[in-house]
């Protein structure tokens, strides 16, 4: 850690690990909610622990963006944070923010949580992934205007680096898409297309900028690649993202009323959308390969390497499998989706988060370059469980996935929902028994910050 | 390397260029003519893709320097501008019934 | 490469960056897509399509042409005079191509005035939805090429390529020529064949 003010980092790399901890937690239980409907009803219905479940996602995923911000920013722009104090200031309002909603949605039926926080005022309550109530929804505002401030304000006072750029406008774009949160239009058709455009627009669009930073960052670090070469890699990459990106929010526009051309625009530049993570993989190995140093640091290594290939397995591949029109004429909406959303969340987002904590949590530590060999290893090991694991319910899925569009849309006699849903129950079982190996992989990468902390550090 | 030598070889990559360029002229006036005229029908399409295929692979080779690059990437590019344009062919092959 | 493995012999690899022809190589996937699409999507609209094709403006395409070909054939004798040493008439030549571009955005976007005024818009229908999507893309790829070869001209003009080196110009110019290449595909396919 070479400036003082990247410490704050540490505070949100702790938060999101917390968080990450109830997420899968959530998760686990709606898993055995899909085969025993009524467990743990009625004290956390299957659609309140999924509203967690994704929320709770979220801002763990924030909270990892901005303590990556903290701490690469400083060290990028070769100047200390802005102000530490609002940094630190900002995090107990999130935090006590994104608690107090959680707790709301457990403790009060939605209807009265609406009620309670004035939903009547400025109705933006009840859509998916974004239901927080809307006072929450002006706290996440406020929060990341005070963050991108300060940010804003340590890279104009600093170095100017591309890194630097491609996260800023990252993190702007996030904040301005996330505007669209606030206008829900009374015509469904409408309230649907701008709903992407938070939706979509974030994980396929600037999302993917601050992906591409953090990783490039981190490659600087770990192979010693001058930063020209890297940078260079990040303006394609950036370029390819936001071609196929925009344009793809068509995907999502298929069947919710919008002029048919969106079937052609859709399918076409989704299906270019993995190119910009195929891009990353090439990228991320040849840095690799032509490292100039070995870093100490085999674990970051390791998942700055697993993020762009479970990123273009997951966003890239498994996206491609439903994103053509008449292929998603079948599949929208069914256990395909799902499989999709796990890997593409987990191979693109989690990972990457992962990746910086891994790389600079062993600093903010006070470590010299990387943890001892044995922290090392239990964290490779949790690499390892939860990397597979995903896979495995990624495979799972997809099999519920395509035995249910078989079943319930394709066959000659079409069997209703929850007639299909028995039906494949067995892979929802599969499936469960995967998460609770993914909550293990967890649980050993948590331990991976407790052992080892008085041997000494591993060398290259 | 002197700087005549330089010249010279500088001259023997810009003069087929010219070349190129009034050719790739040429032909693009001549698609236009055949499109002026009313012209249209299979075989006309089928002059008009290999006319567009030669077009761009003159692009290919000789502006992106391609010739002299030789091996897989030329091969590639290639490959890339047949597909597209053989594509093309097939598919209003199809609409010709 | 050049930094990493000294050692080892010259690699045959087109002119410019690695980086530029792994994105060169994207986008014509990507305009592939586009054009084998629309040519499979015709099949089933050959009547809609050919009599949708008789309101272009075939005249303004091929123009357009002609100004693309020209602006690729002054950033091949910007490349030349770099090769040479000859930085300002590089830079010449590359402002000439930049002027080429503006010249087609021009008429393109004359062109799409009058579309407009005859209300044929992406929602008019399917040939026109193909015709605004695949002309747009490659507009702003026009945008882009141009913005890269004025980053380059003014890199040139302030001394900061040689005959030795001038990795740049080449990057900038193969992208160019991809743009290009591009539209010569594109003009006979919407414009003339039919």
């Amino acid at each position: 850690m070479q400036y003082q003010s990247q410490s704050v980092a540490k505070l949100y790399f702790i938060a999101a690990i917390g968080l990450f901890v109830g997420q899968i937690l959530f998760g686990t239980i709606l898993g055995l909610q899909y085969v025993i409907g009524d467990f743990l009803f009625p004290e956390i219905p299957f659609n309140v622990a999924r509203m967690v479940h994704t929320n709770l996602l979220i801002v763990w995923l924030l909270f990892g963006f901005m303590g990556a911000a903290y701490y690469l920013v400083p060290e990028e722009t070769e100047t200390e944070l802005f102000s530490p104090k609002l940094a630190v200031a900002l995090f107990w309002i999130f935090l006590v923010a994104g608690a107090l909603t959680i707790l709301g949605y457990l403790l009060v039926p939605y209807a009265k949580l609406a009620e309670m926080t004035g939903n009547d005022l400025l109705p933006t309550m009840g859509r998916e992934f974004l239901e927080q109530p809307t006072i929450t929804k002006i706290g996440i505002v406020i929060v990341a205007l005070g963050f991108l401030f300060n940010i804003t304000m340590t890279v104009l006072k600093g170095r100017k680096t591309a890194i630097a750029w491609v996260l800023l406008l990252g993190l702007w774009g996030l904040a301005v898409f996330f505007l669209f949160a606030f206008y829900v239009p009374d015509n469904l058709v409408l309230d649907k297309y701008y709903w992407w455009w938070v939706v979509h627009l974030w994980v396929e669009g600037v999302w993917e900028l601050i992906l591409g930073a953090i990783l490039a960052f981190v490659l600087i670090k770990v192979t010693g690649v001058d930063r020209e070469v890297i940078e260079k890699w990040l303006y394609v990459i950036i370029a390819l993202t936001l071609i196929t990106g925009i344009i793809g929010t068509g995907h999502h526009y298929y069947w919710i009323g919008t002029p048919e051309y969106w079937q052609w625009l859709g399918s076409i530049f989704s299906a270019l959308e993995p190119i910009p993570f195929f891009a990353m993989v090439v990228f991320a190995f040849n840095m690799v390969n032509r490292r100039r140093r070995e870093h100490p640091n085999k674990a970051a290594t390791l998942w700055a390497m697993g993020t762009p290939v479970m990123a273009f397995l997951g966003a890239g591949v498994w996206g491609f499998l439903h994103t053509l029109a008449p292929v998603n004429y079948y599949t929208h909406g069914t256990q395909i989706t799902a499989a999709h959303g796990h890997m593409a969340f987990y191979g693109a987002y989690v990972m990457v988060v992962l990746t910086i904590i891994s790389y600079a949590m062993p600093l903010l530590r006070g470590r010299a370059a990387a943890n001892s060999p044995k922290a090392q290893r239990l964290e490779m090991w949790s690499f390892w469980l939860m990397t597979i694991s995903i896979v495995f319910i990624t495979l799972f899925l997809t099999g519920a996935g395509i035995l249910q569009v078989w079943l319930q849309r394709i066959a000659e006699n079409p069997e209703p929902f929850m007639v299909v849903q028995d039906k494949i129950a067995l892979f929802y079982w599969l499936r469960e028994i995967t998460g609770v190996i993914f909550l293990i992989g967890l649980v050993v990468y948590i331990a991976s910050f407790f052992v080892g902390g008085d041997e000494e550090e591993a060398t290259a | 390397m002197n700087s005549s030598g330089t010249d010279n070889r500088q001259n023997a990559w810009v003069r087929p260029c010219t070349a190129v360029w009034i050719v790739l002229m040429l032909l693009t006036v001549a698609v236009l003519a055949a499109g002026q005229a009313g012209l249209q029908g299979g075989a006309i399409v089928s002059v008009i893709l290999v006319t567009t295929w030669l077009k761009t692979q003159m692009v290919a080779d000789f502006f992106m320097g391609l010739r002299r690059t030789g091996g897989l990437w030329r091969i590639g590019i290639t490959l890339y501008l047949l597909l597209v344009t053989g594509l093309i062919g097939l598919a209003y092959r199809m609409s010709a019934g | 490469m050049k930094a990493t493995t000294p050692a080892s012999p010259p690699r045959r690899s087109p002119p410019g960056d690695l980086a530029i022809w792994v994105f060169i190589c994207a986008e014509l996937l990507a305009f592939g897509v586009f054009f084998v699409a629309y040519a499979f999507a015709r099949v089933g609209h050959v009547e809609l399509f050919n009599e949708s094709q008789l309101l272009l403006d075939r005249f303004s395409g091929a123009l357009n042409t002609l100004v693309l070909i020209t602006s690729s054939y002054f950033v091949v004798r910007a490349v030349a005079a770099i090769r040479k040493g000859e930085a300002t008439l590089c830079t010449r030549w590359l402002l000439a191509a930049i002027g080429m571009g503006s010249l087609f955005l021009v008429i393109k976007v004359t062109e799409y005035g009058h579309k407009l005024e005859q209300g044929l818009d992406l929602g008019y229908n399917l040939f026109f939805m193909f015709y605004w999507t695949m002309t747009v893309f490659h507009f702003m790829h026009v945008i882009l090429g141009m913005v890269i070869l004025a980053a380059v001209a003014l890199k040139a003009h302030r001394g900061g390529y040689s005959a030795q080196e001038h990795t740049g110009v080449e990057t900038g110019a193969s992208y160019w020529h991809m743009v290009d290449l591009v539209w010569i595909i594109l003009f006979p396919l919407i414009y003339v064949i039919r």
